[in-house]
C-alpha cells in the first residue's frame, strides 16, 4: 500500500461525491479551454483584419490629415519615401482617398473611394484575399472597382452592375464616371463594408485630377521583424514632416482590448474557477468531517499532521488529474471542431456581421487552440484546487487524536 | 531525552494531574497519580464512568498531555517531546486497540496490520513476513484480503490487536477492547491478549468495565474521581 493507492481508494469510497466534483471541474476546466481557444481566435481575427486587411503597421499622413481628410493634404515624393522604406527592409503602399457619391439604377450611397497600388497593396495587406464574390481589383480592367458587401446591399447591386461615381475634382470640376462591379468583399471592416469603393491608383488619379502624391502611405513590418514601436521610431525618422503612426496609435481601443484579453481570460477563469473551488472545498471538508475519528486513529498510529495533509493534497491532486484529463477530452473537440468548421454566429445581428470597434468579423468565429490555451486552464485547475484544500488539509492535520478518535 | 526511571518501568506517572475546562468550571480528570507499568505485565484499569480511567490511557498512549506530573515512557519525559517526536514515539513504541476497532475501512485486514510496520518505513518483504506471522498469531490467516466491512466483530478486533502488536511497542493499550462483541469472541479475544502477553512478553494496559478482563488481569488498578483508590495483584 503505498499513498497514491491509499488516496485513490479513499477518494472512491464516496463515488457519488467525487464523480460529482470531477465533472464540476472537468466542466469549468473545458469550458475555459474552449472560452480560451475563442479568445484566442476573436483576438486574432481582430488583430488581423485591422492590421493585415486595411490598416498595415505603420501609417504617414500629411499633419492633420487623419482629423481632417482634406483631398489637398498630400504626401509628396511617394516614389523616393516608398525606396527608403524597401530599403530599409519594409513594404509600402501608396493610397488615395475621396468621398463621393455611387450610384446605380435609383439608388444611391455616400462612397469613401480608395485608390490603391494593386502590386504594392498586396505586399502590405491582405484585403484582396477576401472577396466574396468575383475578384479583385486588376490592372488591366482598371475600370472595375470591388465594394463592400454592405454597400452593395445598399445599392442592390451585384457582380458586373454599372456604377456611376460622382464627386469633387482636385480642380473644382465634377468627377464622374461608369465602372462596373467585379468584386464585392467579405466583412472587412465596418467602414469598408459600408462605404468602401477600391479602385486602382491612376484610376482614381484621372477620376480625382490628381497628378501625385498620395493621402496615406500604409507600411508593412514584414514577419515584425523590428518591434513595432521601434519600427515606427525609423519610419518617422525617414519622413520626419509627415505624421507617422503604428496601428496601436491609430486604433487605442482595439490595442487595448488586444492588451486586456489575458486580464479578460483571467477574470473569466476566476469566476468560473471560484465556483469550481467552493465545490471542492465542500466536497473536501465532508469527506474529511466523516473521516475524522479515522484521523484520529492514524494520528494515534503516528501519521504525522505533514503526513495528513499530505494526503489530503494527494487525493485532491488524483481528483484534479482526472478532472483534467476529462477536461481536455470534452474541452479540445469542440474546439478543434470550430477550428476547422466555424462557430456560426451568422445569427447574431440583423446584417450578418459583427462589429467591434468599427471591426468587423465574418460570422464564421473560428477558435484557435494553442498550447496556452489548453495548459493555462489545466494548470489554472490545479493551482484553485491546491488553494480550494489548504483550509480542509490544515483541519485534518491539527485534529487531535484524543477527541477525534471518540468522534461521533 | 531525559532518561530518570527505573529501567524496569515501560511507564511511569509521577503525580500527574490532569484538568479539563468546560465553559468557566473546571474538571478534575485526574488528581496527582502516581503510578509504574512493568514490562510484561497485563494490568487493567477499571472504575466507574468519569473516574479518569479514559484521560489516564490517553496521558500513557502520549494522546494528550497532562496539566502538571510528568509521564515517561521507556525513561522518556513526554513532555520534553515536540510534535512530531510524540507521533514517531507513538508510532514505534505504543500499540493501541480501541472499543470500536477504528480499523481504516478502504484498507484490507493485511494492510491494517500493516499501517504501522509501512509508516516505520520497513521494506515489504520484511512487513509481509511480519504481519502475515501476526495475523496467523491471532487467528486470522486466510481472511488477510479481507476488507473491515466484511469481517464480524470479533474479527475486527483482532486484525486492530494485531495492528498494535506487529510493530512490537513497548506497551499496549487497549480502551474497552470487549465492549462491543459478544462473550465468545470477547473470550477467545482475551485468551490471544493473555496468550500474546505469556509468549511474547507484550505489556497490555486495558482500561475496562468487564469483570472478564478484570479477573484476568494479573495487576488491577482501581480508578474514583481522579484518583488511584486501590492497585491490587489479585
Amino acid at each position: 500500500m503505498n499513498l497514491v493507492s491509499f488516496a485513490m481508494r479513499n477518494i472512491w469510497r464516496n463515488r457519488e461525491r467525487t464523480i460529482v466534483t470531477v465533472c464540476a471541474m472537468a466542466l469549468a476546466g473545458s469550458i475555459m479551454i474552449f472560452y480560451g481557444s475563442l479568445m484566442e481566435g476573436f483576438m486574432k481575427v481582430l488583430e488581423r483584419n485591422m492590421i493585415q486587411m486595411s490598416l498595415g503597421d505603420i501609417q504617414i499622413h500629411s499633419p492633420g490629415y487623419q482629423n481632417d481628410p482634406d483631398l489637398y493634404k498630400r504626401i509628396e515624393g511617394v516614389s523616393s519615401i516608398l525606396a527608403e522604406l524597401e530599403q530599409k527592409g519594409f513594404y509600402a503602399t501608396p493610397r488615395l482617398f475621396a468621398f463621393g457619391l455611387a450610384a446605380s439604377g435609383p439608388a444611391s450611397a455616400g462612397v469613401n473611394i480608395r485608390g490603391i497600388d494593386i502590386n504594392r497593396e498586396a505586399k502590405v495587406t491582405t484585403a484582396y484575399k477576401h472577396v466574396l464574390k468575383g475578384q479583385w481589383l486588376s490592372i488591366k480592367d482598371p475600370k472595375g472597382v470591388v465594394i463592400g458587401r454592405k454597400l452593395a446591399r445598399r445599392l442592390g447591386i451585384d457582380l458586373d452592375s454599372e456604377i456611376v461615381i460622382v464627386s469633387q475634382a482636385t480642380d473644382g470640376s465634377m468627377a464622374n464616371d461608369l465602372y462596373s462591379v467585379k468584386g464585392i468583399l467579405k466583412s472587412v471592416g465596418s467602414e469598408i463594408d459600408s462605404v468602401g469603393l477600391f479602385m486602382e491608383i491612376g484610376e482614381f488619379q484621372e477620376l480625382m485630377v490628381i497628378e501625385s502624391g498620395a493621402h496615406e502611405i500604409a507600411v508593412s513590418n514584414p514577419n515584425n521583424k523590428i518591434p513595432l514601436a521601434s519600427a515606427t521610431k525609423v519610419v518617422a525618422e525617414l519622413v520626419p514632416s509627415y505624421e507617422t503612426k503604428n496601428w496601436r496609435e491609430l486604433k487605442p481601443l482595439i490595442a487595448q482590448i488586444l492588451d486586456t484579453s489575458d486580464a479578460a481570460n483571467i477574470i473569466m477563469m476566476t469566476i468560473v474557477y471560484s465556483a469550481v473551488a467552493m465545490v471542492i472545498l465542500n466536497a473536501t471538508l465532508m469527506s474529511i468531517f466523516e473521516r475524522i475519528p479515522e484521523f484520529g486513529v492514524m494520528k494515534a498510529l503516528g501519521f504525522s499532521p505533514m503526513q495528513i495533509a499530505t494526503m489530503i493534497y494527494t487525493e485532491a491532486s488524483l481528483q484534479a488529474m482526472l478532472a483534467c484529463s476529462l477536461a481536455i477530452g470534452i474541452g479540445i473537440p469542440p474546439s478543434y471542431y470550430f477550428q476547422n468548421n466555424g462557430l456560426d454566429l451568422s445569427n447574431i445581428g440583423s446584417d450578418s456581421t459583427i462589429s467591434v470597434a468599427g471591426v468587423a468579423f465574418d460570422p464564421l468565429w473560428f477558435p484557435i487552440l494553442t498550447t496556452s490555451t489548453i495548459l493555462t486552464p489545466i494548470i489554472a485547475l490545479f493551482i484553485i484546487t491546491a488553494l480550494a484544500v489548504i483550509y480542509p488539509g490544515i483541519k485534518a492535520a491539527l485534529i487531535r487524536p484524543v477527541e477525534a478518535i471518540h468522534h461521533q | 531525552m531525559n532518561k530518570t526511571a527505573s529501567p524496569y518501568s515501560i511507564v511511569s506517572l509521577s503525580t500527574v494531574s490532569k484538568i479539563y475546562k468546560q465553559g468557566k468550571i473546571e474538571v478534575k480528570a485526574l488528581d496527582r497519580v502516581t503510578l509504574k507499568i512493568k514490562k510484561g505485565e497485563f494490568s487493567a484499569i477499571s472504575g466507574p464512568s468519569g473516574s479518569g480511567k479514559t484521560t489516564l490511557l490517553n496521558l500513557v498512549g502520549a494522546l494528550d498531555t497532562p496539566t502538571s506530573g510528568s509521564v515517561t515512557i521507556e525513561g522518556i519525559d513526554l513532555s520534553e517531546l515536540t510534535k512530531t517526536e510524540l507521533s514517531i514515539l507513538r508510532r514505534n513504541r505504543i500499540g493501541f486497540v480501541f472499543q470500536a476497532y477504528n480499523l481504516i475501512p478502504v484498507l484490507t485486514a493485511f494492510e491494517n496490520a500493516e499501517f504501522v510496520l509501512a509508516l516505520q518505513g520497513i521494506p515489504e518483504a520484511q512487513r509481509r513476513r511480519r504481519v502475515m506471522g501476526v495475523l496467523h498469531d491471532v487467528g486470522l490467516s486466510g481472511m488477510e484480503h479481507r476488507k473491515p466491512d466484511e469481517l464480524s466483530g470479533g474479527q475486527q478486533q483482532r486484525v486492530a490487536i494485531a495492528r498494535a502488536i506487529v510493530p512490537e511497542p513497548a506497551i499496549v493499550l487497549a480502551d474497552e477492547p470487549t465492549a462491543n462483541i459478544d462473550s465468545g469472541t470477547a473470550d477467545s479475544l482475551l485468551d490471544l491478549m493473555q496468550l500474546l502477553n505469556k509468549e511474547k512478553q507484550i505489556t497490555f494496559l486495558f482500561s475496562t468495565h468487564d469483570n472478564r478482563v478484570m479477573e484476568r488481569a494479573k495487576r488491577l488498578i482501581t480508578m474514583r474521581d481522579g484518583i488511584v483508590s486501590a492497585d491490587e495483584e489479585p
